[in-house]
């Protein structure tokens, strides 16, 4: 990936340079969201845009999320390929009966007639003190609907690679991006690529354990190795980038080789997608190599607080992945 | 707070005791020094006592459990106490019904409540699991590092020597073929506690299919019965047995004992048996006969002042060779008592372990099952052993014609790297003429 035109850009303009480029390459492409023109959208991914591309392809909508997913949706259905913005991932649940009704069911209902080639993006997480109803991660709601596709990448390289992918996917894909990541900054080439949306990729080699984290956990869970390698413990970080369809070959082979796997993710653990991990690991064969049962590492279940040491205590932070992938490296040993 | 009931260590060596019996219910009241449970250590059953006065209660072994030594098995509760985890009974509390939310988990709970009951099952990860196999571990004799106790990849690894280099196990074909390494015995003043079985070098234990044949019982290879087993497994194939009998007329030895019986019994109260006859006349002709009662360790010959006379004794399905301790130095009177009394006890089961280590040379008798001669193989790291079976009135022809006379065979096995038969033999006749003149004995 370091080529000439490789530079650092933060996330958000990784976000912003895929959709740039993908409107440049495809007149099909187009933006519809709240506030994503003149005002550039909540977190400013679109600022600029309205200016190149004009008002018709940097739609901006009423205060309505069913409103907008269902004209995304229909507008996938006539052959468009629409970019729908949700200013927060939580005010999905209103737009939840296109998306889960519709834009995931046609292309099965109707025999494969007609297909939604449209891109739900969605800034998600907590640690900005947005408080419960802006600071929830859904994605364990969306990998339950078959039909609908997951994304939840950890770096600018891989946001810009795989929203690319996501636009010329013909399956609705749910992006997330988390917010806290829109700032961080990573090497990124200038020209357009496209990264598989169903690989997973090993962000740090080790040999004691594997933790498999995606999204604000996986900068997390590197700092948290970077932590342990001082103390000689080496730790595996696999990152799945997308949940659906997911790599389970790459976790698989990791697991496999370490014997021990702490799961980490922000979403609450109840329910939340590191169960799915969990029983994919446990009934493949890294089983016959684990030394050490399977841990999850996830957000308690609790709504998000506004206090922000609450905010802070209610997902795992670098020193809980240090705490709990310590732990599991030297049971037994 | 409660008392811990704990698996004692009786010995220096004891990693894991099997719990035989509880003597007291859960629940029922013991008091201070009153016999609480019984164990069997690699060695002996033992009757452990309790520390302390209560209830016995939160009792998590089970017979036939093995345990590690220091695991708390239960505890001893007074009036007022509670078991630890778990709040002294209290009346009724009005705590207010905690909030719809439920106190939230972060990380998974590595204990689960529920399983308070201490499994016989073997705790072990799979990756242990399939590695044991493989190894051909019994994972029932291992000692996990996990938590409670959970075998894991490196308790199996630990187990099988092998080399420190982490062990592919994609390629268990490397892995088994490697020669296990024979251990160079190290013996010094006390028999190492296990002695592993040495397999020939680069050959791979065969496998044998069973019997198709209805099972009666499965009795795992555990405790005494495992300490038999490796230690005559490694006897029997590291040292080189040479075995030479003899035949010795016991006429005068009888005399003596008819003659010693009564007031012997009214000094020591015991019956003289012939063991204790034979037992003082090895002692006495042992010290003429170094080689006998040696060691081979490593590329030395220890010599052995002290006569340790092991004295093999059969105590159920188990053998068990109690030690009359420096037996050259015992007159006859002081072989009896000491034997009566370690029989007596090695049969209750009620012997110390450092009882039954330490022996120089071994006797074993089986002449009281009718048996007239056989041959026995040496108690590891001694270096012969003899085998003494029923006195036979056996015709010996003399001047005019033939007469019965009353005749034991004896039969020494040899560590041949020690000792020549030669050696053996001059033994033998030394212990002959003794016998067959018993008052060199006073």
């Amino acid at each position: 990936m370091t080529t000439e035109t490789t530079r650092e850009i933060t996330y958000l303009e990784a976000v912003r340079e895929a959709l740039v480029q993908e409107m440049r390459r495809d007149k099909e492409v187009f933006l519809l969201g709240e506030d994503i023109g003149a005002y550039g959208g909540a977190f400013g991914v679109s600022k600029g845009m309205l200016e190149e591309f004009g008002p018709e392809r940097i739609r901006e909508t009423p205060i309505s999320e069913a409103g907008i997913a269902g004209a995304a949706t229909g507008a996938a259905l006539m052959g468009m390929r629409p970019v729908m913005e949700i200013m927060f991932m939580d005010f999905l649940t209103i737009s939840m009966n296109q998306l889960v009704n519709q834009a995931a069911k046609m292309r099965f209902m109707f025999g494969g007639k007609c297909s939604i080639p449209m891109v739900i993006r969605a800034p998600s997480g907590s640690g900005t003190g947005a408080a419960a109803q802006h600071s929830q991660s859904l994605e364990a709601w969306f990998v339950n609907v078959p039909g609908i596709k997951v994304v939840a990448p950890s770096t600018p390289y891989d946001a810009k690679g795989l929203l690319i992918s996501a636009i010329r996917d013909n399956n609705p894909v749910l992006f997330m991006e988390h917010k806290l990541l829109y700032r961080m900054k990573g090497p990124v080439p200038e020209e357009s690529y496209s990264i598989s949306l169903q690989s997973a990729e090993v962000k740090r080699q080790g040999r004691d354990l594997t933790i498999v984290a995606y999204s604000i956990m996986v900068p997390r869970a590197l700092e948290a190795a970077e932590k342990l390698a001082a103390e000689g413990i080496e730790v595996e970080v696999v990152d799945p980038r997308c949940l659906k369809p997911l790599d389970t070959e790459t976790i698989i082979r990791s697991v496999s080789k370490t014997g021990r796997v702490l799961i980490a993710h922000e979403a609450p653990v109840t329910g939340g997608f590191g169960g799915e991990l969990a029983a994919v690991i446990a009934g493949s064969e890294a089983f016959d190599y684990l030394d050490a049962p399977i841990r999850r590492l996830a957000g308690r279940d609790v709504p998000i607080p506004y206090n922000r040491n609450l905010e802070r205590a209610a997902v795992p932070q670098v020193e809980d992945i240090v705490a709990a992938a310590r732990a599991l490296a030297q049971e037994g040993k | 707070m409660a008392t811990e009931v704990i698996m004692p260590k009786v010995d220096m060596v004891m990693e894991t005791g099997t719990l035989l019996e509880w003597l007291k219910k859960e629940g029922e009241h013991v008091n201070k020094g009153e016999p609480l449970f019984v164990i069997n250590t690699d060695k002996a059953a033992i009757e452990v006592e309790s520390t302390a006065e209560g209830i016995l209660s939160g009792v998590k072994a089970k017979p036939n459990d093995v345990i590690p030594v220091s695991e708390v098995i239960a505890y001893i509760l007074v009036a007022g106490e509670a078991l630890p985890g778990k709040t002294a009974p209290q009346p009724a509390a009005a705590i207010a019904a905690p909030a719809a939310v439920q106190a939230p988990v972060l990380v998974e709970a590595a204990l689960v409540s529920t399983e308070t009951v201490l499994s016989s099952k073997v705790r072990a990860t799979p990756v242990a699991r399939r590695m044991a196999e493989k190894m051909q571990v019994d994972l029932t004799q291992l000692t996990g590092r996990g938590p409670r106790g959970r075998i894991q990849k490196a308790d199996v690894l630990a187990c099988q020597k092998l080399p420190a280099e982490p062990v592919s196990i994609h390629a268990p074909a490397d892995v088994y073929a490697a020669p296990v390494s024979v251990p160079t015995p190290a013996f010094v003043h006390t028999i190492p506690a296990i002695a592993p079985i040495p397999a020939p070098a680069g050959q791979q234990p065969a496998i044998i299919p069973l019997p198709d044949a209805r099972r009666k019982q499965v009795v795992p290879v555990t405790g005494p019965r495992k300490i038999i087993a490796e230690r005559m497994s490694y006897s029997a194939s590291t040292a080189p047995h040479i075995t030479i009998s003899l035949r010795v007329d016991m006429t005068e030895a009888n005399r003596l004992r008819e003659r010693l019986l009564e007031p012997l019994k009214a000094q020591t109260g015991q019956r003289l048996s012939y063991t204790a006859i034979l037992a003082r006349a090895v002692a006495t002709v042992l010290p003429r006969h170094p080689y006998l009662n040696a060691s081979l360790c490593g590329g030395d010959i220890i010599l052995w002042e002290d006569i340790h006379l092991g004295i093999a004794t059969s105590v159920e399905e188990n053998l068990i060779v109690p030690v009359i301790r420096e037996a050259q130095s015992r007159n006859l009177g002081q072989i009896v008592t000491a034997l009566a009394d370690l029989t007596d006890r090695a049969r209750s089961r009620r012997l110390k372990p450092a009882e039954m280590m330490g022996s120089t040379f071994t006797i074993s008798n089986l002449g009281m099952f009718g048996v007239e001669s056989f041959t026995a193989i040496i108690n590891p790291p001694e270096s012969a052993i003899l085998a003494v079976g029923k006195m036979v009135d056996t015709p010996v022809k003399t001047a005019d014609g033939f007469e019965f006379l009353p005749m034991i065979q004896l039969t020494v096995s040899a560590d041949h790297r020690v000792i020549d038969g030669a050696g053996v033999a001059r033994f033998l006749a030394d212990l002959k003429s003794t016998l067959e003149n018993p008052y060199l004995l006073i």
